[in-house]
C-alpha cells in the first residue's frame, strides 16, 4: 500500500476531534510549527515540491512568498472549496472525512502568512460537509486549537464556513472572492493579483482543500520525504476523483507518477473499466480528452500529461467506455459551460452559448456540413481573449472532442437528410428579425 | 466590485511622454495613461464598447483587443486596462492579424444574440455597435436556420414570435426617464457603473449569467435620480433610451452647437441638437475639468423651453406690437428717463451685461446698475452642478455689477424708468418684487412670456441663451463659449446687448464689440478672443482663489 499525505483517516471517523487526536492529528500545533520562522516555513513548503491541487498547479510556496509582509492591511487566509468542474468530487469527500485535517492545514498556512482571519468558501450543494466542517470548528474552538491566543503561543486564527450559492466560476480564485465579499461571482481583471489585493482589498492567499491538507504530512515527515513520493517534478501525492465507466469509482490517492491505467484497473483502486475503454478525461471535464491508447501511455504528473496535450486539473478522472457517444458528451459540457459563463466577457458570453447551440442543432438531426467548422472557428475565436480561463476550458473539449472524434461528429451532422442544403435565408435571415 | 476602483488614468496635456512603439513605428504618447487614450493621442482609434473615460474600467467587452509584448513575446491585451510603459511594443490591427481577428471574432459574438431592429432603434447612427462593425467587423453572418438567437431579458417578459424566436423585453418602462430595451443591451456595465460608481446610488444590476444575463432595476424598484438619463449617453446601444427624446428624430439629422448649461453656474459644456429650426435634445459635451461626461437632468430637459411660451414680439401693455417699434420705443423711453434703473442678469452672458453697463455709461448719472440674484444657493453635488443656478453670477461681479436689488426695492421709489434684462424677478421673488411696480414705466427684456413680462409696461422679445453666441464665466473662474444654435422662434428676434445697444446708441455690430467692452473691465479677459477661449474655455488667473 503506498504511502497516504491525505487521505489516511478515510472511514476512521475522524471527524471527530478526539479520532483525529488519536490518529496523530494537530501534532503539529507545537513545536514542529509554531518554532519555525515564517520564512523558514515557506521554504520548507517550497521544498516539498506542493503544488496547488486545484487545477492550475501552481507552486504552493512560491504562491505564499508573493503574500506581502507590513503592507499595514489583515492578510486573508481563503480555502477555495468551492468545487466545481464535473467530475471534481474530491473536496467534499475529504471535508466530509477528515475536517479536522483542514482545519491543521489552515493553522499551518495561517501561522506561514501571519493570517487573523480565514475563511473557507464551500460549495453550497455541499451541505453534508458544511455540517461536517462546521461540527469539527466547533469542537476545535471549544478545544482552545482556534480562536484568541492558540494554546498560548499569542497567535490566533478565526476560521469562518462561507456558503457559495452555486456558480461554477466562483471556483475562480478572484470571482471567490467576489462572492465572498457579497459581490456577483464575476472574475476581477488583473492585475492586481489577490496575493496582493484579494478581499477587501488585502492580501489574499486562496489555497485549494486539498493543497492545505497535505500541509499536515508535510511538517511531520518533512519536505523530502514528501518530495519523494512523486516525480522529481511534480512532489507527492495527488487525490483523484474518478468517476465513469470504472468498476469502483471513486476517491483515491495515488503518488505522482502513477499509470493513468494502474489507477483505473488496478484491485486496490479502481478495479477496471465496465466495457471498452473509448477515452479518457484526466483533469476534470475542462481538460482535453485522451483516446484509449493515449491513456494507456499516460502517467498522472503535471509534466506527463502536459506532454500529451492534456493537464493534471483537478483530479477528476472521467473514463468511458465505446457505448459512449462523443457526440452527446461534448453536447453536455458545452451546455454546462454555456450556463456558468459568469456573462461577463463578450467572447464567453455570447460564444459559449453560440456553440452550444450550435451542437443542439446537431444532436437534435438539424447538422449542417460546415457546423463542426463553424463551432471550431468559435471556439478558437473565444479562448485567450477573456478575463478567466472559463472560455478556454469550454475551447479544450470542443477542440479535441470534435478533434479526436471527428468521425462520430461527421456522422451526426449527416443523419440529417438535408445536411449539404446550402443556407436557406428565407427560413432565418439576419437583418430581417421582424 | 473590486474592479470598481481602477479609475482609467487619463492623460495630462502638460503631463510627461515617453516613447513606445506602435506597428513598428516608435512614437510619443502620454506617460501612466492606457493604452486607448494613449493610442487616441496619435490618432489611432481602439474599438470599444465598455471603456469609458470616466467610468472605472471594466474591461468585459474585449473588443479594444491589441497585441503586447509581455514575458511570453507578443499576446493580446485588452487595451483599456494595459498601461503604457516606457519601450513596450503596440501592434494595433494595422499590423497585427490576430488583433483584427480577435476583434472581428468580438464583433461577431457581440451581434450573435443583437436584434437587428436598427431601423426603429433611437441609437442608429451613433450606435458603438455601427461603428465597430464597420472598423473592426464586416463579417457576413453565419447564422443558420435552426440556431437562433439566446433570449436576452427577464424571463417574465419572453414570448415567442412568429419565426418561433425567443424574443421580449423590449420597452420596460424604467422609471420616470428611462426605457429599457434588453433584448439590445450587450451587458457592457456602464450603465451599471454610472448609477453606482458617479451617482453614488446602485439603482441597476445585471442579473442571470452567460448570455441570459440582463440589465434590470432591482426588484420592486425603479431607475429614478436627477442624473439618471446619463446612462442613455454612455450606453453604447439603443438598450437604454430617454422618454424625452425616444422617437423623436433621428441622429443622423441633428447638427449639434456648443454651448454651455444655463442652468447652474458650473457652466456644465453641452451641446444643442438641432434640426429644421427646432432643438431636439441636449447632449453632454465632455470637459474633464468642468462636467466630465455628465449633465443634471434638468440640463438636459432645458432645450424643451426653447419652444415654449416664447415671447417673439414685443408687448405694449397688453397688446403685441412688432419687435422693430417695441425697440424703438424701447430707446425712447431709455433715453428720456429721468431716474432710469438697469437691473442685469447672471443669467445673461457676459455680452449682454457689458451692454448693460455700456447703456449706463452712456446715460451717466440718469442711469444705474442692479445685479445678483435672489436665487438660492444650494451645495455642490460633486457631478454636474455647482448648486448655484445662476450661470454667470462670476461673471456679473467680475464685470463689477454689485449684488444690490435688495437695494433696488428699497429704492424703488425714486426711479422712473426699470429696464429689467432677462432676469425674471417676479417669479423668483414676487413678494419683493412687488415694490418695484411703484415705477411708472417697467420695461423688461425677456425671451419667454414670464412673469416679469405680466407686469411691465413694455416688454421686448430677446433671444434665449440656446441663440445667442457669447460668454459666460463660471464658479471655477473659467471663461467659457457659447455658440448660437439656428432655431429662432422669430427670425426678427435679436440678443439683449443688441437691445440695448440701439438704445444707448452705441453702435454696437457683433458680440466682439460687446466682448471688448468686457475686458475694458476684466483686466483677466486681456488677451482673450473667442477663437482662443476654445471649446473647453480657459481659466481666467487670479479669479478664483
Amino acid at each position: 500500500m503506498a504511502t497516504l499525505t491525505v487521505t489516511q483517516n478515510f472511514g476512521k471517523g475522524a471527524c471527530d476531534l478526539g479520532v483525529y487526536r488519536s490518529l496523530g492529528g494537530y501534532a503539529s500545533l507545537g513545536p514542529r510549527l509554531f518554532d519555525l520562522s515564517q520564512f523558514e516555513l515557506i521554504d520548507l513548503v517550497s521544498r516539498s515540491g506542493l503544488r496547488g491541487r486545484g487545477g492550475a498547479g501552481f507552486p504552493t510556496g512560491m504562491k505564499w512568498s508573493f503574500v506581502p509582509r507590513n503592507s499595514g492591511k489583515p492578510v486573508y487566509l481563503v480555502v477555495n472549496a468551492d468545487e466545481g468542474e464535473p467530475g471534481t468530487f474530491k473536496d467534499h469527500v475529504l471535508m466530509l472525512e477528515d475536517p479536522h485535517r483542514l482545519i491543521e492545514g489552515m493553522l499551518i498556512c495561517g501561522w506561514a502568512l501571519g493570517v487573523r482571519t480565514a475563511y473557507i468558501y464551500v460549495r453550497g450543494e455541499f451541505l453534508p460537509a458544511i455540517e461536517a466542517l462546521n461540527r469539527a470548528l466547533k469542537q476545535a474552538y471549544d478545544a482552545g486549537i482556534l480562536g484568541e491566543n492558540i494554546q498560548g503561543t499569542g497567535y490566533s486564527l478565526d476560521i469562518y464556513v462561507h456558503r457559495g450559492a452555486g456558480a461554477y466560476i466562483c471556483g475562480e480564485e478572484t470571482a471567490l472572492i467576489n462572492s465572498l465579499e457579497g459581490y456577483k461571482g464575476q472574475p476581477r481583471l488583473k492585475p492586481p493579483f489577490p496575493a496582493v489585493s484579494g478581499a477587501w482589498a488585502s492580501p489574499t492567499c486562496v489555497n485549494n482543500v486539498e493543497t492545505l491538507m497535505a500541509l499536515p504530512w508535510i511538517l511531520e515527515n518533512g519536505p523530502a520525504a514528501y518530495q519523494a513520493l512523486g516525480t522529481p517534478k511534480s512532489g507527492g501525492t495527488k487525490v483523484f476523483s474518478v468517476s465513469g465507466d470504472v468498476k469502483r469509482p471513486g476517491v483515491y490517492e495515488v503518488p505522482m507518477g502513477t499509470p493513468l491505467m494502474e489507477l483505473l484497473e488496478s484491485k486496490d483502486l479502481c478495479q477496471g473499466i465496465v466495457g471498452e475503454l473509448k477515452g479518457v478525461i484526466p483533469g476534470g471535464s475542462s481538460s482535453p480528452v485522451l483516446l484509449a491508447e493515449e491513456a494507456r501511455k499516460a502517467n498522472l504528473d503535471y509534466e506527463a500529461l502536459a506532454a500529451l496535450k492534456t493537464m493534471l486539473g483537478s483530479g477528476a478522472v472521467i473514463a468511458f467506455n465505446t457505448t459512449r457517444n462523443a457526440v452527446g458528451m461534448l453536447a453536455s459540457l458545452t451546455r454546462f459551460y454555456a450556463h456558468e459563463s459568469c456573462g461577463q466577457c463578450t467572447p464567453c458570453r455570447e460564444g459559449t452559448g453560440y456553440a452550444d447551440r450550435i451542437l443542439k442543432s446537431v444532436v437534435a438531426g438539424k447538422g449542417r456540413d460546415g457546423d463542426l467548422e463553424h463551432m471550431l472557428d468559435l471556439a478558437a475565436n473565444f479562448s485567450y481573449t477573456t478575463i478567466c480561463p472559463l472560455a478556454i476550458a469550454d475551447a479544450w473539449p470542443i477542440e479535441n472532442f470534435i478533434g479526436k472524434f471527428r468521425p462520430e461528429f461527421e456522422k451526426a451532422v449527416s443523419a440529417n437528410p438535408g445536411h449539404a442544403s446550402p443556407r436557406m435565408d428565407d427560413d432565418f435571415r439576419p437583418g430581417a428579425f421582424w | 466590485m473590486s474592479n470598481s476602483y481602477h479609475m482609467p488614468v487619463l492623460p495630462k496635456p502638460d503631463g510627461k511622454k515617453v516613447t513606445i512603439n506602435v506597428d513598428g513605428r516608435d512614437v510619443e504618447v502620454p506617460e501612466g495613461t492606457n493604452l486607448v487614450e494613449a493610442l487616441k493621442t496619435i490618432g489611432i482609434a481602439t474599438p470599444h464598447f465598455c471603456y469609458h473615460p470616466d467610468l472605472p474600467v471594466a474591461g468585459n467587452c474585449r473588443q479594444c483587443m491589441v497585441e503586447t509584448d509581455g514575458p511570453r513575446g507578443m499576446g493580446l491585451a485588452i487595451a483599456c486596462y494595459t498601461p503604457v510603459r516606457a519601450g513596450m511594443k503596440v501592434a494595433t490591427d494595422h499590423s497585427s492579424e490576430k488583433v483584427k481577428t480577435a476583434r472581428k471574432a468580438v464583433m461577431e459574438f457581440q451581434l450573435a444574440n443583437h436584434p437587428l431592429d436598427c431601423p426603429i432603434c433611437d441609437k442608429a447612427g451613433e450606435c458603438s455597435l455601427q461603428d465597430n462593425y464597420m472598423s473592426a467587423g464586416g463579417q457576413t453572418s453565419r447564422m443558420r436556420e435552426g440556431i437562433g438567437k439566446q433570449y436576452k431579458g427577464s424571463p417574465e417578459n419572453r414570448h415567442q414570435d412568429s419565426k418561433g424566436q425567443d424574443r421580449g423585453g423590449k420597452h420596460l418602462d424604467l422609471g420616470p426617464t428611462v426605457i429599457l430595451d434588453q433584448e439590445r443591451c450587450i451587458l457592457c456595465d456602464r450603465c451599471v457603473r454610472f448609477m453606482r460608481d458617479v451617482a453614488g446610488s446602485e439603482q441597476l444590476y445585471i442579473a442571470g449569467r452567460g448570455d441570459h444575463a440582463f440589465l434590470s432595476t432591482f426588484p420592486g424598484s425603479e431607475l429614478s435620480h436627477e442624473y439618471d438619463l446619463n446612462v442613455t449617453d454612455v450606453c453604447p446601444v439603443g438598450a437604454l433610451t430617454g422618454k424625452h427624446f425616444r422617437f423623436h428624430q433621428r441622429v443622423w439629422n441633428l447638427v449639434s452647437t456648443q454651448t454651455i448649461d444655463p442652468t447652474d453656474s458650473l457652466g456644465a459644456n453641452i451641446t444643442v441638437d438641432h434640426y429644421d429650426g427646432q432643438a431636439w435634445r441636449i447632449m453632454p459635451r465632455r470637459n474633464p475639468d468642468v462636467n466630465k461626461s455628465w449633465i443634471h437632468n434638468d440640463t438636459r430637459l432645458a432645450y424643451q423651453k426653447l419652444s415654449e411660451n416664447r415671447l417673439a414680439a414685443g408687448l405694449f401693455g397688453k397688446n403685441e406690437i412688432p419687435l422693430s417699434q417695441a425697440t424703438s420705443r424701447l430707446g425712447e423711453l431709455v433715453r428720456g428717463a429721468r431716474k432710469l434703473a438697469l437691473v442685469a442678469s447672471g443669467h445673461l452672458t457676459l455680452e449682454d451685461n457689458a451692454a448693460i453697463l455700456a447703456l449706463a455709461q452712456f446715460l451717466g448719472s440718469r442711469a444705474e446698475v442692479f445685479g445678483g440674484s435672489w436665487l438660492p444657493v444650494g451645495k455642490p453635488d460633486n457631478i454636474a452642478r455647482s448648486g448655484d443656478p445662476v450661470p454667470n453670477r462670476l461673471g456679473q461681479k467680475l464685470l463689477g455689477i454689485a449684488d444690490n436689488l435688495d437695494e433696488l426695492v428699497r429704492r424703488a421709489k425714486e426711479f422712473d424708468v426699470l429696464v429689467v434684462v432677462g432676469h425674471d424677478l417676479w417669479k423668483i421673488a414676487p413678494s419683493k418684487a412687488k415694490a418695484l411696480e411703484a415705477i411708472p414705466e417697467r420695461i423688461v427684456l425677456s425671451a419667454w412670456h414670464d412673469d416679469s413680462v405680466a407686469k411691465a409696461t413694455l416688454s421686448v422679445g430677446i433671444r434665449s441663451w440656446a441663440e445667442v453666441r457669447g460668454t459666460m464665466v463660471n464658479c471655477q473662474g473659467r471663461v467659457q463659449m457659447m455658440q448660437a444654435a439656428p432655431i429662432l422662434p422669430s427670425p426678427d428676434l435679436e440678443p439683449a446687448w443688441q437691445i440695448l445697444s440701439s438704445a444707448g446708441r452705441l453702435g454696437w455690430t457683433s458680440e466682439l464689440d460687446a466682448f471688448r467692452f468686457a475686458q475694458g473691465r476684466i483686466p483677466a479677459l486681456a488677451g482673450l478672443t473667442y477663437r482662443n477661449i476654445g471649446p473647453m474655455g480657459r481659466i481666467l488667473e487670479g479669479v478664483v482663489a
